[in-house]
């Protein structure tokens, strides 16, 4: 089973109360938020409603909003590396200390 | 006639909204980029729901009487028909919400 992955990019302001609708019942509050729905004739109706808005992947698995929001974080930018014990070994490869 | 009383048409009264006639490249740019968009979206839940042996009507109907982006002629991606018009025809980006609407087809022979 596959999953239709759409990201609201354009707002609806404006827009018919129909549009606004369907963007509701899509539960898409806010531009750039993504929502997963399972592929089905429906789910695709309701699409085609909002397509100038919306863009449109499909994906295996829906994410979970924990992972849709670490696909949009960016690298730290620093690395933590290992410190003492096992010397210059230790840190060499500049390894990543996950989740400190 | 000169200074701050001259008659210009912004001046002598009421509102004049000028949009220009024709789109600037850079608009024309930016509009095919969004008729790709669409296209794009329409042909990713044809796909998807073709995998799945479904079909729906309203994709059918779109698939048949629509131009995808590359058919249309420039003609109809950036201009429509307007009966009060002159010549019959318009900037597309005078049809309200232009940005977030699709306007392709034309009435044929205009």
């Amino acid at each position: 089973m596959s999953w239709f992955r759409i990201t609201l990019h354009r707002s609806a302001i404006g827009l018919p109360e129909r549009t606004r609708g369907v963007l509701a019942a899509l539960g898409l509050r806010r531009r750039s938020q993504v929502v997963f729905h399972p592929v089905s004739p429906q789910f695709a109706g309701m699409i085609m409603k909002v397509k100038e808005l919306v863009r449109v992947e499909e994906v295996a698995r829906p994410l979970s909003r924990a992972e849709v929001k670490a696909e949009r974080t960016p690298e730290r930018g620093f690395w933590l590396e290992r410190r003492g014990t096992g010397g210059l070994e230790a840190g060499k490869e500049g390894e990543k200390v996950g989740e400190l | 006639m000169f200074g701050a009383f001259r008659f210009t048409n912004p001046l002598s009264g009421g509102l004049l909204w000028k949009i220009p006639w024709r789109l600037s490249r850079f608009q024309k740019y930016r509009h095919r980029k969004r008729l790709q968009a669409v296209d794009n979206v329409v042909a990713t839940v044809d796909a998807a729901l073709a995998k799945q042996g479904e079909t729906l009507k309203q994709l059918e109907r779109w698939k048949a009487e629509m131009p995808t982006e590359a058919e249309m002629l420039p003609r109809d991606k950036y201009t429509m028909f307007d009966r009060k018009a002159k010549r019959y025809r318009k900037g597309i980006h005078k049809l309200p919400k232009w940005t977030r609407v699709s306007q392709r087809l034309n009435p044929p022979g205009y």
